[in-house]
């Protein structure tokens, strides 16, 4: 692991264990279970997180994603289950003889104490000699653009400095993980593009695995190497940006994700070229059939607003496309939204490029929609 | 002015719209009731403690008026009085003691009062409890049960006892609101980064309700140097200022009282001026933390 916050090498605080199962897993969870009294709040989770990955855990609030950084963190105990890192067991580790470090949701920076003395606290608590401080604490204000604000009070900064202070105090101490928990929540979306963007230069440029939680599904998009989707104390799908939007495996996931026109449908035909049709409402989905489709099994069916395009060149009855009306065109910049309602009843999105054609539709119009089949994903759950 | 939320109020009564433009206000039309109330309430509340300064000055054998003439002979007497000096000194001292020892036990109650634990209202209701007994009964109280435990009466002893048992209620309800508004995650980031149990107290939380722990002290002094009714009782030989002031009156009424209770007042109120200083800037504190937080 690369250390550029000093060039005093430091010996990793847990040290790999000689009989460590994997070997690239900075963090591993194994059958973890919470319960808060009657409540479950993580329900016989399982998964791995690479070392030096950008990792989001995803979902809306409830859902447990918290709790699991925070077990992560030491600040939980997990009612079953082991939490592994650096491939060593954490049961009963404290937070302070862990090798993580958490950036709070509020931040929780110290109000009695500079900007300085923050960042320095984590080194103050782990005994380091006074110049090796001091040229640290240097260096890691430097890594977030914070130089000579050492001397500041915590409520002189703004807000994007105030989440630079929290990133530099995490970071001092070169945790193996660090921990994200929402902290970019508060902020304005301006701000918080920044800051996406200040997170992912420091995830590359310190290489260390970050654990970020998020109810959010663009910053997750935008920041993750992978990304997990969790409800009520499950994980739905872990998986790349890519993955989760291009290829969502249930229901949820696709719903969550946003920007997806989902359905509830039957399977009305399979065929012989593996594609197959849904009927969901008077609507007819031509998709790629998932292996082990029965006709008349209850699926779910889900295309993206984008992949529904406004293309009349498609015919409606082979189930790649259907007519509808407009009943709501919005303005997006590069492109338009289109609320569209098909002689059924059934409303269906479609976002479409900015264009002459797309300019010229207007409310009340009846346009020819149409998809591809390999662009319709078929939820089994 | 007239705004235009008055306009409706207007129409709907036509004979104030003859009047000249005026605001309404709720309770407007009370505004000089107010004023007399509050003169009247402040006439009440400081014109004695006016009258006992201004007597303090009177150059007269007799407590009372009419002003014969300024003299600051009364506070000569009073500070060159031995038994006077004692009991000053007596008072003070318990008042720190009791102080000290009343903030530090409501400081570690406040501690444990942040967890929940079996009981937790009981024991919270035992701790208020010596508010609610009146003073007289906690005095017997206290009497009948030195007597019973075989403890002779002194500033050391009993007073000092007395005086921690009648202020800590007050103390842990100063400084409770501190701790329990106190924002976890903050304790939980020193954890993160390092800092044991005790450092997170020494370095974090203590540093931060500093404020609030002093403000405290000084209110738990203020209540201890006023205290009698319980002293009375259990003073014995060694007597705070207010004891040696009641008998003072019992006695004769001496020319100096005045002067002694100028300088009770002014020892009071400047602890506790000082204690709401502190107690404003901790709320300050906290302001500026939640405004940081959201």
């Amino acid at each position: 692991m690369t250390d550029p916050v000093s060039d005093v090498s430091t010996p990793p605080t847990v040290a790999p264990a000689p009989e460590m199962a994997t070997g690239n897993a900075a963090v591993e969870i194994r059958d973890v279970s919470k319960w808060f009294g009657e409540v479950t709040a993580l329900d016989n989770v399982s998964f791995e997180i690479g070392r030096g990955e950008f990792f989001s855990l995803l979902g809306p609030s409830g859902c447990g994603k918290t709790t699991l950084l925070r077990m992560i963190g030491g600040f939980e105990t997990p009612s079953e289950g082991q939490i592994l890192i650096d491939g060593v067991d954490t049961a009963g580790a404290p937070p302070y003889a862990r090798s993580t470090n958490m950036i709070f949701q509020h931040l929780a920076l110290f109000p009695h104490m500079s900007v300085h003395d923050n960042v320095a606290f984590g080194l103050k608590m782990k005994r380091i000699e006074d110049n090796i401080v001091e040229q640290k604490v240097h260096q890691a204000l430097e890594l977030v653009r914070l130089e000579g604000y050492g001397g500041r009070k915590i409520d002189q900064l703004s807000g994007g400095q105030k989440q630079r202070v929290a990133m530099a105090r995490a970071l001092i101490n070169d945790p193996s993980v660090l921990l994200l928990d929402e902290p970019l929540g508060a902020l304005d979306l301006q701000l918080r593009l920044q800051m996406q963007d200040e997170l992912r230069r420091l995830h590359k440029s310190l290489g260390n695995t970050f654990i970020f939680v998020t109810h959010d599904q663009g910053e997750a998009m935008a920041m993750s190497d992978r990304i997990a989707v969790m409800d009520q104390g499950h994980i739905l799908q872990i998986g790349t940006p890519e993955d989760i939007y291009e290829a969502p495996r249930t229901r949820f996931v696709a719903d969550f994700v946003g920007h997806t026109n989902v359905f509830d449908g039957r399977v009305s035909q399979i065929d012989d070229n593996g594609e197959c049709l849904v009927v969901c409402g008077g609507l007819t989905f031509r998709c790629i059939a998932p292996t082990g489709l029965a006709v008349e099994q209850p699926v779910s069916i889900a295309v993206r607003f984008e992949d529904v395009t406004l293309d009349g060149t498609l015919g409606s009855a082979d189930g790649t496309g259907c007519s509808a009306t407009v009943t709501e065109k919005m303005y997006l910049g590069g492109m338009f939204r289109f609320e569209t309602r098909t002689a059924e009843g059934v409303a269906l999105t479609s976002d479409v490029t900015n264009s002459d054609a797309a300019r010229l539709v207007a409310e009340g119009d009846t346009v020819n929609l149409a998809w591809r089949p390999t662009n319709v994903s078929v939820l089994l759950e | 002015m007239t705004s235009i939320a008055a306009r409706p109020a207007n129409i709907a009564k036509p004979r104030s719209a003859r009047k000249p433009a005026r605001d309404h206000r709720p309770y407007g039309g009370y505004r000089t009731a107010l004023w007399i109330y509050a003169g009247a309430f402040y006439a009440f509340l400081y014109g004695p403690l006016l009258m006992i300064v201004l007597l303090s000055f009177n150059n007269s054998e007799i407590v009372g008026f009419p002003f014969q003439g300024f003299t600051v002979r009364w506070y000569e007497v009073v500070f060159a009085s031995p038994a006077l000096l004692k009991a000053l000194g007596n008072s003070l001292a318990v008042g720190f003691l009791a102080a000290a020892i009343a903030t530090t036990l409501a400081l570690t109650l406040a501690m444990a009062f942040r967890h929940q634990f079996r009981g937790k209202s009981i024991v919270l209701y035992l701790i208020l409890v010596p508010i609610i007994i009146p003073g007289i009964i906690g005095g017997i109280v206290l009497l009948i049960f030195f007597g019973f435990s075989g403890i002779r009466s002194s500033l050391w002893t009993t007073v000092l006892v007395a005086h921690v048992n009648w202020v800590l209620p007050f103390a842990f309800l100063t400084l409770f609101p501190r701790l329990h508004g106190f924002d976890r995650a903050l304790e939980e980031a020193a954890m993160d980064l390092g800092a044991k149990p005790w450092e997170i107290f020494t370095r974090i939380v203590f540093p931060i309700i500093r404020p609030g722990v002093i403000a405290t002290a000084l209110f738990s002094f203020s209540l201890s140097f006023d205290e009698f009714i319980r002293t009375i009782f259990v003073s014995g030989f060694d007597r705070t200022i207010p004891v040696q002031f009641w008998g003072l009156i019992v006695d004769e009424l001496a020319p100096e009282l005045p002067a002694m209770a100028v300088l009770i007042i002014v020892i009071s109120i400047f602890s506790s001026l000082i204690g709401f200083y502190f107690m404003w800037r901790a709320s300050r504190a906290a302001a500026t933390y939640d405004r940081k937080a959201s």
